[in-house]
């Protein structure tokens, strides 16, 4: 039975915004732990523990003058920040967080929608998406924002490739784009980190290096670029920006999740499938966190190098491994 | 009712099409001209999807839409982005060459299309559940079309060599920086 066209709807909605409270508390969350880490209490001001922060940030940012640069590009300033956030939020569509219920004689699969390729239309919108920063930094008619940009590009274009290749070994083993069937591949038998554990590591280093976050967070060296690409913004559009960056870190983590750590199986209790996979979220976004505070920042041809002479050759060793093996066992 | 939400996405996908890539020559500034590009590249994508082909729709975005394109905006953008002096229109032979040149593709596109299929034309093509299907296309490759495309990764790969060779400096051109940088 196929799950009627309104439910899907119903279920976008819930997870739109499910995803956005999320997004609200990981810059919380990404505060306090970094506070602690730097032995400091983090905000707390706001509310019990500084629990009502993120409400207080989003009152300020949306209170602020929608200031606008003179010389900017009015259509293309106005409209990259849309498609930053747009975009960000319509990949998670895909990712299964269940196995699916039957609810009052309805079925409601575990995912928004189920697209025979999902793997690659997610990696197919997150290409748009970066259109959302390149044109933003361009449009703002400004150095900072201009070089900014120019090492988005650049950044991105250098590690895609990895990031690609590193999931090919898991779409060879599962023998299929679709992630429901990869997680299915992974029900009641060793999670795909184990046997792809070099490719899950080179998935979350280039997956760091996409969303732009220390130690590759070149983009927006405060130190050397003041913001990089969104120097130019503020108030909400500023606000859409972060939004998108935060809610791709988001969707990097569960598809992390997804294609290496068994999706919402766990070795008993499956029946607890979305709750499974927000524990093996908040892990990956803590361990993201942790890596922000712990390592500094790469220099431009250390990061360069490292993407084309370390990442790729191993990323493609990977494949091609996996692929020998897959033919062979 | 569902034939025709498909006629108005094909119609609105295809004005898009022929309208962005009208834009695409006609924006003075190279950046808006790549950006038009996207657009053109993305209703194309969605022409794949209403002919089935759901896999080359999210390569052809994934691919030209994305990886390419980015790296054309990058070099826009590196230049300047400026507007250039929009094109004059050049002596008269060339705009009417280009007519004729259009025209010339159009009827050929025409003619071979109405040899080739005839009176198929008005069958509907029989499009079965693997049609367009990653594996599908893979098992195409890997027999119907292997050689050409194996001559095709070739190709890319004497690209790839060509352009590090043309963008490595030789020796010579080195020395010469270094006696640049050398000279007061």
């Amino acid at each position: 039975m196929t799950e009627p066209w309104w439910i899907s709807v119903i279920k976008a909605l819930i997870i739109i915004n499910l995803v956005l409270v999320g997004f609200a508390y990981l810059t919380l969350a990404e505060r306090k732990v970094m506070g602690r880490m730097q032995l400091r209490y983090g905000p707390n001001r706001a509310g019990p523990f500084g629990l009502l922060q993120p409400a207080a940030d989003l009152m300020k940012l949306i209170r602020k003058e929608s200031f606008f640069p003179a010389s900017a590009v009015d259509v293309l300033y106005i409209a990259s920040p849309f498609v930053a956030a747009f975009t960000a939020l319509s990949t998670f569509s895909v990712i299964p967080f269940g196995p699916g219920w039957e609810i009052f004689g309805y079925q409601v699969d575990g995912q928004v929608v189920d697209v025979p390729i999902s793997l690659i239309l997610i990696f197919a919108i997150g290409s748009i998406g970066t259109f959302g920063f390149i044109v933003a930094g361009w449009a703002s008619d400004s150095k900072f924002a201009l070089l900014g940009a120019m090492r988005t590009c650049a950044q991105l274009v250098s590690y895609e490739v990895s990031l690609a290749l590193s999931v090919l070994g898991v779409v060879l083993m599962a023998q299929s784009l679709s992630l429901t069937e990869i997680v299915a591949g992974q029900d009641g038998t060793w999670w795909y980190v184990v046997p792809q554990f070099v490719g899950f590591v080179v998935f979350l280093l280039a997956g760091t290096a996409e969303t732009a976050r220390a130690p590759f967070d070149l983009p927006e060296a405060e130190q050397e670029l003041v913001a990089g690409y969104h120097t130019e913004y503020g108030g909400m559009r500023f606000g859409l920006f972060t939004m998108s960056e935060y809610i791709n870190l988001i969707t990097l983590s569960g598809l992390a999740v997804t294609l290496f750590l068994g999706g919402w199986h766990f070795f008993f209790l499956d029946g607890l499938g979305p709750i499974w996979f927000l524990v093996k979220l908040l892990a990956l976004l803590f361990l993201f966190i942790w890596i922000r505070t712990t390592l500094p920042r790469l220099r431009y041809d250390q990061l360069m190098r490292f993407g084309w002479k370390v990442l790729l050759p191993v990323a493609t060793l990977n494949a091609v491994v996996t692929a020998i093996l897959v033919v062979a066992l | 009712m569902g034939n025709v939400l498909v006629w108005a996405i094909w119609i609105g996908a295809a004005a898009a099409c022929l309208g962005s890539g009208i834009a695409v020559v006609s924006f003075a500034n190279p950046f808006f001209s790549a950006l038009a590009l996207i657009g053109n590249l993305a209703s194309l994508a969605v022409l794949f999807l209403l002919a089935s082909a759901e896999f080359v729709a999210a390569a052809q975005v994934l691919v030209y839409a994305g990886a390419v394109m980015v790296m054309f905006l990058f070099v826009i953008a590196y230049l300047g982005g400026r507007a250039d002096t929009p094109f004059e229109g050049g002596p008269s032979w060339v705009s009417f060459g280009a007519v004729l040149a259009a025209t010339a593709l159009l009827v050929e596109i025409v003619v071979a299309i109405g040899l080739k299929a005839g009176d198929l034309l008005a069958d509907e093509a029989e499009v079965g559940a693997a049609f367009g299907s990653p594996a599908e296309i893979g098992r195409f490759f890997l027999t119907d079309h292997l050689l050409a495309f194996e001559i095709t990764s070739i190709v890319l790969l004497i690209a790839a060599v060509g352009g590090v060779i043309l963008g490595t400096k030789t020796r010579a051109e080195e020395q010469l920086d270094r006696l640049d940088k050398a000279a007061p």
